[in-house]
């Protein structure tokens, strides 16, 4: 034991001094306390076998300091307040052709400016938030089966990163609830990313982007609510289109549908062809209720809907991993 | 689930193309992921008599057969009298049964649809030609049972399809459950057809029995003793049980059942695990069947069940062998003491029917929806049982079924109950009225309906409508314990008449303008400056490995760490946005990028950011961009990201100070990647604030992350930034009508000095002067080995009044000389 210490001490030295660490383990000394395992009485050989290890992994820790050492030597400080290098030239900026912006950030701006200029306001929605946002004010009581349909990721600290932005609903309900009760509406979209537990491939990803919105006042209805879907989705496409719906279930509406257009012209359009949207349904009385809004006096209907579909589908794009890939060979095609 | 459509039609007069029945399905009742058409699968099954069957010498099963198609079949080899002839190794076949031929050409059903189809052709076996094949129920895809072929004991004339006889004929409709996560009726065969009866307008036949809530009467003059007790009301609202004897474990159900089971995929055991699980799908009600005797033993003597949570360190073996260990959210059945079944979810080994089995304990009951799903989660367990039990069946219906679970016993088994039916139901739910106005329903639809309408609608769905003049009032059927307010019943109205029935309208709104929020402009703008300078944006995921956050220095322990990824890369939240881009450089470069810029805007999370008023984490909103060569460029890669950032700072009207890193220390986990000889922390010269970093990567993080060399990048606080230049509006200087002039001044400093300390003093001398003035930097030169530097900067001048003279031009030159030279050690020359 003594000679692994003292021929610890040596390497250590050496290392500290050495432009080629690594060759340390190879060094003589090293080898030497190898070759000496065999000579040693069975009951004797674990331990001092173990003390070796131990040593190795030390030497190979010394070795990798010594060599971020040699590398951040090697580092010259420069000058950060100058436009450009000492006797270099003018820099010019890249070249702008080769920039592009997100077809997905394009098409967010494009959805949530249309809410807009129909007089929705709109917020960007959180990527942590807790059980309560998430789930118990949108009438989801704890262990609710309809619970399972979102596959939650959740941290230790019990926070969830949001599998719908819907999340923002009963914070943009309860700031409403003042302007309601002096006579206005409330008009909102929540907009942002959005995270399920899943598998990624061709059609699904753990990390996608949803646009969701509410309106509440004393006489919303649901046709109001199918009138403003189809308004926007006219607005989006630039032509008059055919609705349709189908009974879904979400605890936070009732009724709640899911909402369907026939396939516009600028993509191909196909009648009889229906393209799944959103959900959508007339805000459940719990859940206004929840945000301290009378339901006796105010009704409102919200929806939600993905946001990838709208772009794979206007540009044709097969992948729906392509989106947070970071793939150039991807984003350059969106000149 | 999958609905078959002819068990629809023997509860409702329904009769619509299915592709009529799937469009009205899907528009008020459900999403329908697909339909199947069955009778393709049994399109050439005939029912034939077997004329004779003898055996073939020399093999030691094969027997040669003839069949009586009466000439059903038009091409086939036959015999002199008609007959044809099939070789068949069934053990069971014998002269003057009735048989299912599967004649040649015809797909073996069991096979239809899937990767080894098999196609029956003509063969020759020990030299006698066979066509085609008489089949086993197996064969027919209807049971399990390959032990011989299907004997049909029925008075069928030969020659009739095996899909009249048996209505293969059928559809198949496959159902997305999710949607009905509210409807536990629709879970079962008669509660899906009293909806599709009342969307398309046809009657509804409901078996009596569905609703005749009486008790049986005890037929059996010394009844065998049995209690059953719920222990804790939370976990199930009642508990019924009933013994029966006698069960033959041989017996099948009748043929038309295994044919209805098997075609939603559920196989035919033996006539008592058919008639629970017949009724399950008819009624959305499990059932489960204990072996009584066993049970009384676990119970030491006593024929004693109670409902109750799981113990602490309690252990229970199910029926799948499995030995689990309970906790109290799990509901478990137990005799006694002893814990013998996973309520709802499974049964237990120690209890489970066998061949010696003699008597039954059937149980009728329901549970917390609640924590069943605990229990299902915990334990993986997704049977067709639990998935209706979790929908929340109602108590009312567990009493119809085990009567009509002890009927369909003894028809099909010949089990005769020999208890009582015993119960415990401590809890009896009334629904409250509800209460509705034609014209509430009609302000929340947007709607027309007229007071019958709405009356008759109700009243097609078992609702109980009583009309009175101010309002109408219902109470549920039993069934529907999702019915609690009236905004539920305004749904069925809705749905029932089609909501595409009602129109669409706009809703009245004001003039108020909206405008995109002032953040949301700014970070757009951001956007479109970085694709102005040649950037890429791009996404990345807001979760990253642990190995990563190793790799740029950051602290794992200030992240959130999500504990149930599905994938090791999603483990924690990112800190800042720069690691992700950096990961995403490598591959690109061998994409054959040699140069370009990755920039993302998003939101980061750390703890370190502390919480909001609402207990949740602060979100950090940050810029990021990467720029990278694969070759060296002119001068350091630093200078690169530093134009890209100067050009993007300059037209939000940021103005900073580029404080040297190698000075400050304290940085902020986004400073980690950077290396500190070569990097800045940019200050926000408003607010005299760090809003970002900038620099090129620390050696470590290049080679981590497969980097080039010549890289650098920046990582700026959206939020503060946004801060500090919304009120912005350019600086916009009048044209002018007199030209300017430009001049040069060089100044020669010590080699180490910042050009930054020549950049401000000019900068503030030239704010000294009447003039509107620019300044841009020309050249910096050192010579080989010298340790003085030269900055040439030009400075452009220009006067709103008057054309400046060369006497005002050198006069203003001269100020800015003397300013610098006097608050720098520099020389002009």
């Amino acid at each position: 034991m003594q000679d692994i210490n003292s021929v610890r001490q040596i390497l250590i030295d050496k290392i500290a001094t050495s432009n080629s660490p690594a060759d340390v383990l190879k060094s003589p000394e090293l080898k030497k306390l190898y070759s000496v395992i065999g000579t040693l009485p069975a009951n004797e050989r674990g331990a001092y076998g173990k003390s070796i290890n131990d040593l190795k992994v030390e030497i190979q820790s010394a070795i990798d300091s010594r060599m971020d050492e040699i590398d951040n030597a090697a580092v010259e400080p420069l000058d950060v307040t100058a436009p450009f290098d000492i006797n270099s030239s003018l820099i010019e900026l890249m070249d702008t052709e080769n920039g592009t912006k997100h077809p997905l950030i394009r098409e967010l701006e494009n959805v949530v400016d249309i809410f807009v200029r129909m007089g929705f306001e709109a917020i960007e929605s959180r990527q942590i938030d807790d059980d309560k946002h998430m789930f118990e004010s949108l009438n989801f009581p704890d262990n609710h089966p309809a619970r399972d349909g979102y596959d939650t990721f959740r941290t230790e600290e019990n926070f969830i990163p949001p599998a719908h932005t819907s999340t923002m609903q009963n914070r943009i309900l309860s700031a409403g609830r003042d302007r309601l009760e002096s006579g206005g509406q409330i008009a909102a979209v929540s907009y942002g990313r959005v995270f399920r537990n899943e598998d990624v491939d061709v059609t699904h990803e753990h990390t996608f982007y949803q646009c969701e919105g509410v309106f509440v006042s004393e006489t919303a209805s649901l046709g109001e609510m199918l009138g403003t879907l189809r308004s926007f989705f006219e607005a989006y496409y630039g032509q008059k289109l055919k609705i349709k719906t189908q009974p879904a279930y979400f605890p936070f509406v009732e009724p709640g549908l899911e909402f369907a257009i026939e396939r516009p012209a600028v993509l191909g359009g196909k009648p009889g062809d229906w393209l799944e949207m959103l959900g959508c349904g007339m805000i459940h009385p719990n859940v206004l209720e929840l945000a301290g809004i009378d339901s006796k006096k105010y009704r409102g209907f919200a929806w939600g809907g993905g946001v990838e579909r709208l772009v794979m589908l206007k540009y044709g794009i097969e992948d729906l991993r392509h989106f947070e890939s970071g793939k150039l060979q991807f984003l350059r095609e969106f000149k | 689930m999958i609905i078959s459509y002819n068990w629809l039609k023997k509860y409702t007069d329904i009769n619509l193309p299915i592709d009529e029945l799937s469009k009205l399905i899907g528009a008020r009742l459900v999403e329908i992921e697909e339909t199947v058409d069955l009778g393709k699968k049994y399109q050439n099954a005939l029912m034939v008599d077997v004329i004779s069957a003898t055996k073939i010498e020399g093999s030691d099963h094969l027997n040669l057969v003839t069949i009586d198609d009466k000439r059903a079949v038009a091409e086939v080899d036959r015999n002199d009298n008609g007959s044809v002839q099939v070789v068949c190794g069934a053990p069971n076949i014998a002269a003057g049964q009735k048989v299912v031929w599967l004649p040649p050409s015809s797909v073996v059903p069991v096979t239809y649809g899937k990767a080894d189809e098999m196609k029956l052709d003509i063969r020759k076996l020990r030299g006698f030609t066979s066509n085609g094949m008489i089949a086993s129920a197996k064969e027919l895809d209807l049971s399990e049972d390959h032990d011989g072929i299907l004997v049909i004991n029925d008075d069928v004339e030969a020659g009739t399809k095996l899909s009249d006889y048996l209505e293969l004929n059928d559809y198949l409709i496959d159902i997305e459950n999710k949607s009905l996560t509210h409807r536990p009726d629709c879970f079962g065969v008669v509660g899906f057809a009293r909806e599709v009866a009342a969307i398309s307008g046809e009657p509804f036949h409901a078996p009596e029995w569905l609703t005749d809530m009486s008790r049986l009467p005890l037929t059996t003059d010394n009844p065998l003793n049995l209690t059953v007790k719920i222990d804790d009301e939370s976990l199930s609202d009642r508990y019924m049980a009933v013994v029966m004897s006698g069960a033959d474990g041989s017996k099948k159900s009748p043929l038309w059942v295994q044919t209805y089971l098997s075609r939603i995929g559920i196989r035919s055991i033996n006539a008592v695990v058919d008639v629970t699980n017949y009724l399950m799908v008819l009624t959305g009600q499990p059932l489960h069947a204990f072996d009584y005797d066993k049970l009384v033993k676990v119970a030491d003597g006593r024929a004693e069940i109670h409902v109750r949570s799981g113990r602490p360190n309690e252990k229970l073996t199910l029926l799948d062998g499995r030995t689990i260990e309970l906790c109290p959210a799990d509901i478990v059945i137990a005799a006694g003491e002893k814990a013998v079944a996973l309520a709802g979810a499974m049964g237990g080994y120690d209890t489970e029917i066998d061949d010696s089995t003699k008597n039954i304990l059937i149980e009728s009951a329901t549970f917390s929806l609640y924590n069943l799903r605990a229990t299902q989660m915990r334990h993986g367990i997704f049977s067709e049982a639990i998935t209706r039990f979790t929908k929340g069946q109602p108590a009312e219906l567990a009493m119809p079924v085990i009567k009509e679970a002890i009927r369909l016993m003894s028809e099909w088994s010949g089990a005769m109950a020999v208890s009582d039916i015993v119960e415990d139901y401590p809890t009896k739910t009334e629904p409250n009225p509800i209460h509705i106005t034609t014209e509430f329903v009609n302000n929340v639809l947007g709607s027309n309906f007229t007071k019958d309408q709405i009356i008759k609608t109700l009243r097609n769905v078992e609702f109980t409508v009583n009309d009175f003049e101010s309002d109408i009032t219902i109470k549920r059927p039993y069934w529907r314990h999702d019915i609690n307010i009236a905004e539920d019943v305004v749904e069925e109205i809705g749905r029932i008449n089609g909501f595409d029935n009602i129109n669409p309208t706009l809703p009245i709104r004001d003039f108020s303008a909206q405008s995109i929020g002032q953040f949301d402009i700014f970070r757009s703008k951001v956007s479109d400056l970085l694709v102005r300078s040649g950037a890429n944006e791009i996404l990345s995921y807001s979760f990253v490995h642990g190995d990563l956050l190793n790799k740029v220095g950051q602290d794992y322990r200030n992240s959130y760490r999500i504990v149930n990824s599905i994938s090791p890369s999603l483990q924690y939240y990112r800190q800042s946005l720069t690691p992700s881009l950096l990961d995403l450089v490598n591959a690109n470069i061998r994409q054959g990028y040699d140069e370009f810029a990755l920039a993302e805007i998003n939101k980061v999370h750390q703890k370190s950011s502390g919480m909001t008023d609402e207990g949740v984490p602060i979100e950090d909103n940050m810029l990021a961009m990467v720029y990278a060569s694969k070759t060296a460029r002119n001068g350091a890669a630093y200078y690169r990201a530093k134009k890209q950032f100067d050009f993007l700072r300059q037209h939000i009207g940021l103005e900073v100070e580029y404080k040297a890193m190698a000075e400050r220390s304290d940085g902020r986990p986004y400073s980690k990647p950077f290396e500190t000889k070569r990097s800045a922390y940019i200050i926000d010269k408003r607010s005299g604030k760090e809003i970002g970093v900038i620099g090129e990567y620390k050696q470590s993080v290049k080679k981590g992350l497969k980097l080039p060399d010549y890289s650098a990048g920046f990582e700026i606080d959206m939020i503060q930034v946004f801060e500090s230049v919304k009120d912005y509006v350019g600086d916009y200087q009048p044209l002018g009508r007199y030209p300017g002039t430009e001049r040069d001044i060089c100044f020669q400093v010590s080699s180490d000095l910042e050009y930054g300390r020549i950049e401000s003093q000019v900068q503030s001398a030239l704010k000294e002067l009447d003039y509107q003035s620019r300044l841009s930097p020309i050249d910096i030169y050192q010579a080989d080995g010298s340790k003085t530097k030269n900055i040439t900067v030009r400075i452009s001048l220009k006067s709103t009044d008057h054309t400046l003279t060369g006497e005002e031009v050198t006069m203003a030159l001269d100020k800015i000389t003397s300013i610098v030279v006097t608050n720098v050690e520099a020389s002009v020359i």
